[in-house]
């Protein structure tokens, strides 16, 4: 009986595993990469209503956060400044800048500034500002160096796994609650940040939750 | 390897059925095939696509949207703040505010929770000395009466859109007019602002009729309480005190008919593990069952027509033991009817009760007959229960014309402007007077109300109503307790509150913030100052202003010539009860689905309205349940057609 196939199908069901192989190896990682927020969010960075400088307003003028976010230690939710927050200063400084002509014209109209959102927690998920700026956790931890941003972009992933990171070990970003705010805090030199997480996290006790229900309640 | 290819030919028609008696070709079964799956029934009519056309088109059109993986993208969202920043106000955190709902029997005081300035939950206010913090099902579902899109939103004249503008215009005149033919139809309510406001405008028109209509008002109590103890007076219980309690056609522990404050005195003295008393009893006579009979230690089935009979026989029982000759007189006035009572029960009860004199209360339910609640009053006053767990006190109401009053003044012609505030009597007044007809007889007619309702469309004038969260006002609690009345948020639609319509009447400007309710606060309260005012809005009361207690003694004569009015049962007869809805009241709430979607408290049912007849009536008249035309039914069973009056009985209750 002659031979049906030729010589060189006998490698064929091999080649085709390593190729399929491959090609589920890259799709896989591809999504992994491409899909999951720290490509997707990190770098997020809208054109806002109102050209705002944060490098101006924290690191030259030496502003404190609260000042704006002025609910953020009372509050989950921590606020934009309303328009009367800004007009405080600037119906004196810069009145007639061009740059500021949306917040004059809301102050005029009643019609608030809507300023693009950057940072989205799902409404599955339950997140309280209060809680963590009170206990230690500083904004730089989850938003970055925000002082040194002209533009505000996204700077952590803010996904899932970001989150358990931290709760699962807090101790590598608890802070003295004195240097919450302070955007260019860093560890005393003879100690480091693990030294003081540790000390801290037995001070509070600060218990994260792990589980489903602490956060998708 | 050779393959057969020569396959036999496939069948052209495979013939499928699928029923026996499609198979047998029945004409009578395939005739019903065609009407039941009709050809071309999956085409829509409008564009001709057949449902298969359409999925194909909408399919490939998704597709195509997604190719430019728009649905990729992250869609813009904004945070928008305020523009001024709100006093109090932390986004995401709750405000509390004190309030209070006008009711038949006062107003349950409450707490509003405001979330960025909408109010989104009403709870009772644990501060206020007579509620405790107790509210009612109506009190609870008015946050979704705010909000109801079907609130009416436009001033309309004979069923057109106007304006404020056009409105004002003929309010002024009738401001500067002199007052003639001026009538307004409202509910009655102890509100003192408006009670000051009714005051200015009967002085600046002397021969204005102000007249107060309710269908489910207690007016027999208040013309039992009148003939027994003079006018103005009222009973407030104090049920912490009482160890025997008698309701008789009462459903006290059921806040939406006496109101809230009630049950919870009950419920105090009902624990078993209490310090220094024993536990309270609870006897009940109704002729339906009701939340309090169900908690009743000993209830008796009675007709609602038989309620008097009862009476009388336990007044005669209780005059006997404690030798009260006021009460004898009272009892033997009212005329005896034959109705077999249950003579055991009676004497047992009458025994209970004199044996704690003082220390019982007898309940008569608001809605039964004046003579009926005499008696009461009069077994009340022989036990040594008023003054003890009856709080006699004096109210500060005020007379008004009955709604045949007004109905006998429209029919002369007297009325030329008549103002209707927030009531609906072109649905819910006694049909006999044909209000709707009525109002047509009127020259100018003026709507206040929440909905446009019947009596909106039979009116010149409609103007929305504000909501009891969107106004300014004050009431008066069951007790007298001076209770604030304040806005959570301006009025959605703009409405407007009565008693700023009666200000508009009297020609006044039109008042700045709480102003009007202000001016009375500094009347009501002594030493009143901006400290006291604020208080007074924080907690929602005003401290110690309940009513006086009032002294008085029981007037035999009067009560014995209302007693004696009494109309003695038939024998026999079919009576047909009407009740208040626990889901719609008197109609009013009839727009409200959380209302409606909850389960009436005995029979459990929801979104209906159901004709409760007892098994062995029905029975009698062979009616089966589940039946959709009980009534007719009936009439058709006694040999009449449906009316009501030749039906049966119609006992008021």
């Amino acid at each position: 009986m002659a031979n049906f196939f030729p010589k060189w199908t006998n490698w064929l069901p091999l080649k085709l595993v390593i190729c399929a192989g491959a090609l589920v190896t890259a799709i896989a990682g591809g999504l992994t990469y491409y899909f999951t927020p720290k490509y997707t969010r990190v770098g997020y960075e809208p054109n806002q209503p109102v050209p705002f400088s944060h490098v101006i307003h924290v690191q030259q003028l030496g502003m404190d956060c609260r000042y704006c976010h002025s609910f953020v230690e009372v509050a989950s939710h921590s606020n934009v400044p309303t328009t009367q927050t800004c007009m405080a200063c600037h119906t004196q400084i810069k009145a007639d800048s061009p740059k500021l002509a949306a917040v004059r014209e809301s102050w005029k109209t009643g019609q608030p500034v809507n300023w693009v959102r950057i940072h989205q927690v799902p409404d599955y998920t339950y997140f309280n500002h209060a809680v963590h700026v009170n206990r230690g956790v500083s904004c730089y931890s989850c938003h970055g160096a925000v002082n040194e941003m002209k533009v505000v972009y996204q700077h952590e992933p803010q996904s899932m796994s970001w989150c358990l990171d931290c709760h699962r070990a807090p101790e590598n970003h608890l802070r003295p609650p004195s240097e919450i705010y302070n955007m260019a805090w860093k560890p005393a030199e003879d100690t480091t940040q693990r030294e003081i997480g540790l000390k801290f996290k037995e001070e509070w006790e600060v218990n994260p939750p792990v589980t489903c229900g602490g956060c998708h309640r | 390897m050779k393959k057969n290819l020569n396959h036999p030919a496939p069948e052209t028609n495979p013939r499928i059925w699928r029923s026996l008696r499609e198979r047998e070709n029945d004409p009578e079964f395939l005739k019903h095939l065609q009407t039941e799956f009709p050809r071309g029934a999956d085409v829509y009519q409008d564009s001709g696509l057949s449902k298969r056309e359409f999925m194909k088109l909408m399919g490939a059109s998704i597709a195509l949207a997604g190719v430019g993986l728009a649905g990729c993208r992250r869609p813009e969202s904004y945070l928008v703040p305020f523009t001024k920043g709100v006093e109090y106000a932390i986004p995401g955190k709750f405000l509390y505010y004190a309030t209070s709902m006008p009711a038949r029997y006062g107003a349950v005081p409450l707490i509003a929770t405001t979330s960025d300035g909408r109010p989104t939950k009403l709870e009772g206010n644990p501060l206020h000395p007579f509620s405790n913090g107790g509210t009612d099902s109506f009190a609870q579902a008015e946050i979704l009466n705010l909000y109801d899109p079907h609130r009416s939103k436009q001033i309309t004249e004979n069923g057109k859109a106007s304006d404020t503008a056009a409105f004002d215009a003929f309010i002024q005149s009738i401001a500067n007019s002199n007052g003639e033919g001026l009538a307004i139809l409202s509910e009655s309510k102890s509100s003192p602002t408006r009670d000051r406001l009714r005051a200015a405008l009967e002085a600046k028109f002397p021969k204005l009729i102000w007249a107060e209509y309710d269908p489910l008002a207690p007016t027999a109590t208040i013309e039992a309480n009148e003939a027994s103890f003079g006018p103005n007076i009222r009973l407030v219980p104090d049920f912490k005190r009482a160890d025997i309690v008698l309701a008789i056609g009462s459903d006290f522990l059921n806040p939406i008919e006496t109101g809230i404050g009630f049950a919870q005195g009950f419920a105090a003295r009902r624990s078993p593990d209490q310090e220094g008393a024993q536990m309270n009893r609870l006897y009940a006579v109704e002729n339906h069952f009701t939340v309090t009979g169900g908690m009743a230690d000993h209830r008796l089935r009675c007709k609602a027509s038989e309620l008097g009979e009862f009476t009388r026989q336990l007044a005669l029982a209780v005059a006997a033991k404690t030798n009260d000759a006021n009460l004898a007189a009272v009892a033997k006035a009212f005329p005896e009817s034959k109705a077999a009572i249950n003579a055991d029960w009676v004497k047992e009860c009458a025994a209970d009760l004199a044996a704690n004199t003082g220390r019982s209360i007898v309940l008569a339910g608001p809605l039964t007959p004046a003579p009926l609640q005499t008696l009461v009053n009069a077994i009340n006053s022989a036990l040594g229960n008023i003054g003890a767990t009856l709080k006699p006190v004096k109210t500060d109401s005020r007379d008004a014309a009955s709604i045949e009053d007004l109905a006998a003044a429209i029919n002369k012609g007297s009325v030329n402007n008549l103002f209707l505030l927030g009531v609906n009597p072109a649905q819910n007044a006694p049909a006999n007077l044909d209000f709707t007809a009525l109002l047509g007889k009127v020259p100018n007619t003026v709507h206040l109300g929440l909905f446009e309702d019947e009596t909106a469309k039979a009116c010149r004038w409609h103007v929305p109503a504000a909501h009891f969260l969107e106004t300014w006002g004050d009431i008066r609690t069951f007790d007298g307790t001076y209770t604030s009345v304040q806005p959570m948020i301006l009025p959605l639609w703009n409405g407007v509150s009565e008693i700023e319509l009666l200000n508009k009447l009297i020609g006044s400007a039109a008042p700045e913030g709480p102003a009007l309710v202000r001016a009375t606060f500094n009347k009501v309260a002594k030493g009143a100052s901006d400290e006291s005012w604020n208080a007074f809005l924080r907690d929602g009361f005003l401290p110690d202003s309940a009513f006086a207690p009032a002294k008085m003694a029981f007037n035999a004569t009067t009560a014995a010539a209302v007693a004696k009015q009494a109309q003695p049962a038939k024998a026999d007869a079919l009576e047909l009860v009407f009740l208040q809805s626990p889901s719609v009241d008197d109609g009013r709430y009839a727009n409200n689905s959380w209302l409606l979607e909850t389960p009436d408290f005995v029979t459990k049912l929801t979104w209906d309205n159901a004709v409760l007849v007892s098994p062995a009536t029905a029975k009698k008249l062979g009616i089966k349940a589940n039946n959709f035309n009980v009534l007719g039914d009936i009439a058709e069973k006694m040999g009449n057609d449906v009316n009501y009056d030749l039906v049966a009985d119609i006992v008021e209750i």
